[in-house]
């Protein structure tokens, strides 16, 4: 017999108090709670109590043992109606035996109390002019939220209770904890992924906030995906959340992407989000990508386990960092990842619980400038052979790094080496090159073929850490001059 | 001549100056297109650095172009 339990039929005091006699307990105090004819003014011919009813029985039991336990009772049982009840009806009954009447009256008090306040139970109050209306919860507002609580989405005629049970069963790696992380990770949390793995190797910096709203301005210096997965914790704290504070290579994917159901790239570099497709391609663990750029996205979903296209399908030259801006360069809106991050979140649960309208073999192109949303058939390329795993010969490797030079600048100047800074020329005005003789020539304007490069002659390009002169110089080998170098790290990386 | 409809993403967005826009073109394929217009708005971005899409598909850049079609540059973008 459970010391708390619902009943969907009516309460019978007298056989509940037999039960609870002992020839030990000189005292015994029982309380009644009935329906009213009345609630604020208004007549009432009758109620509905509904229950969250698992929830609810655990935590009326441990009301009762509490107060057992603090008053020094014996014995103590309560139970709590659902369904309909007509005025007069017991809709709670609670009832204590214990040595003397002291304790009997302060448990029996305490339990119906702390029911009141915590239990999950919802009151419809039918009233005398013919409408009805659920009235305040006593339990809201007092006491924290005991579960996380699905029922909105299990409504879902989709979802139900077996989608619920196939999210919580999930496990989804997310790379990236910046502007698309942030609604992805929030969102998934929110739906009851079981597992998430949170996966950043930065730290806060405060020109994340406007766009990541896991983190608070506290947070700066802080490793992200702590950060996140404690804020997450705090959330819905009945997940779990693995925090990965390392940078994100194939080692690591392998290891995380062997017991994942979906893996979401929410990185800012093509050099990760090549690497999630190839992983994901690998293993068949399904990816979901997207990359924004100011006010614009790209989303698309690869399926090697249904043989789906894959980035390098419609990317088969890798690209390059740095040859297009990032949102430190170019700038973006908050909402601009918020949305497009809250689209992965809706893919990966489209995924998860098999539902109509999955992007497969396509690219979303989304402007939300103009509010436009484009699906793009984006078919198997017939050139990405094998199911796209042809890639290890394209991926840049250690071949890739052999245009960068590690030297002093002066150094370089002294070898014979023709600098050409490749900065803005508002970067070039705020930190000179500490040497001189060099040419000024802005990456963008390169690219339409400003440099006149004379064969023979070594050229090192600079810029501030190497990553868009690292794509400058193979841009240039790729077109035949093949003495052009990156200086490694950019200028940041030059002692003094 | 053919008239194509035009859309923009990203930094050719940025580079055209608008989100989308109709023009007649002698241009046959998608590639001898986009050598026209980034001649005229400025295009710094190679097409072998680009993917075209043609009526919601990627597409080839020789396919052959006809009267109507969409044609959508796409910039690959990183940010996150």
């Amino acid at each position: 017999m459970s010391a708390f339990e619902f009943s969907a039929t009516p309460i019978e005091p007298a056989l509940l108090a037999g039960a609870l006699a002992s020839p030990a307990a000189g005292g015994f105090a029982a309380f009644e709670g009935r329906v009213r004819d009345c609630n604020e003014g208004r007549a009432v011919t009758s109620l509905e109590y509904e229950a969250f009813e698992a929830l609810g029985v655990s935590e009326g039991e441990r009301i009762v043992a509490d107060a057992l336990r603090r008053h020094g009772a014996s014995h103590a049982r309560c139970v709590h109606r659902t369904g309909r009840l007509a005025v007069g009806d017991v809709a709670v009954w609670v009832g204590v035996s214990a040595p003397h009447r002291g304790e009997a009256f302060a448990a029996c008090r305490e339990i119906i109390d702390a029911v009141k306040h915590r239990l999950p139970i919802w009151k419809k109050e039918h009233y005398a002019e013919g409408d009805s209306g659920w009235v305040h919860c006593e339990h809201a507002g007092h006491a924290p939220p005991q579960a996380f609580d699905y029922t909105r989405q299990a409504a879902l005629p989709q979802v139900g209770a077996a989608g619920q049970a196939r999210l919580a069963a999930a496990h989804v790696v997310v790379v990236g904890a910046g502007g698309l992380g942030c609604p992805v990770l929030a969102s998934l949390a929110g739906s009851g992924i079981g597992r998430l793995t949170i996966v950043d190797h930065d730290r806060v910096e405060a020109s994340n906030l406007h766009r990541q709203p896991l983190f608070t301005l506290a947070d700066v210096g802080q490793p992200k995906a702590e950060v996140a997965a404690r804020r997450l914790a705090a959330y819905n704290p009945t997940l779990r959340y693995e925090p990965v504070a390392r940078r994100f290579d194939e080692a690591l994917g392998a290891e995380l992407l062997a017991e994942a159901d979906a893996i979401v790239d929410c990185t800012d570099n093509f050099a990760a989000k090549f690497l999630v497709n190839d992983l994901a391609q690998r293993t068949g663990v399904p990816a979901v990508i997207a990359s924004v750029y100011q006010y614009e996205g790209q989303l698309q979903v690869v399926r090697a386990d249904r043989g789906g296209s894959c980035l390098r399908c419609q990317w088969p030259e890798a690209v390059r960092d740095g040859l297009v801006g990032n949102c430190a360069e170019a700038g973006v809106l908050g909402p601009v990842p918020a949305v497009l991050g809250q689209l992965q979140a809706m893919e990966v649960l489209k995924l998860l619980l098999d539902l109509p309208g999955q992007l497969a073999d396509e690219v979303l192109l989304v402007d939300l400038l103009v509010h436009g949303q484009r699906r793009l058939a984006a078919p198997r390329n017939p050139a990405c052979a094998g199911g796209c795993v042809r890639v290890d010969a394209a991926r840049p490797g250690p071949a890739a790094t052999d245009v960068d030079l590690m030297l002093p600048l002066a150094a370089a100047v002294a070898a014979g080496y023709r600098i050409v800074d490749i900065r803005e020329p508002m970067e070039c005005a705020f930190e000179p090159l500490p040497v001189t003789g060099q040419q000024s020539l802005p990456l963008a304007r390169l690219l339409e073929g400003g440099l006149a490069v004379e064969d023979g002659r070594p050229y090192l390009l600079v810029c501030a850490h190497g990553v868009r002169s690292h794509a400058a110089a193979e841009y240039l080998r790729a077109r035949g001059h093949v003495n052009v170098w990156s200086l490694a790290g950019g200028l940041a990386a030059q002692a003094g | 001549m053919p008239r194509v409809e035009l859309r923009y993403y990203a930094l050719l967005r940025e580079q055209a100056g608008r989100q989308s826009e109709t023009v007649e073109t002698a241009a046959a394929t998608p590639a001898a297109l986009y050598a026209e217009l980034a001649d005229r708005h400025g295009f710094r971005l190679p097409a072998s650095q680009l993917r075209v899409a043609v009526n919601a598909a990627f597409s080839d850049w020789e396919s052959p172009l006809r009267d109507g079609d969409e044609v959508v540059f796409i910039p690959p973008v990183a940010g996150g």
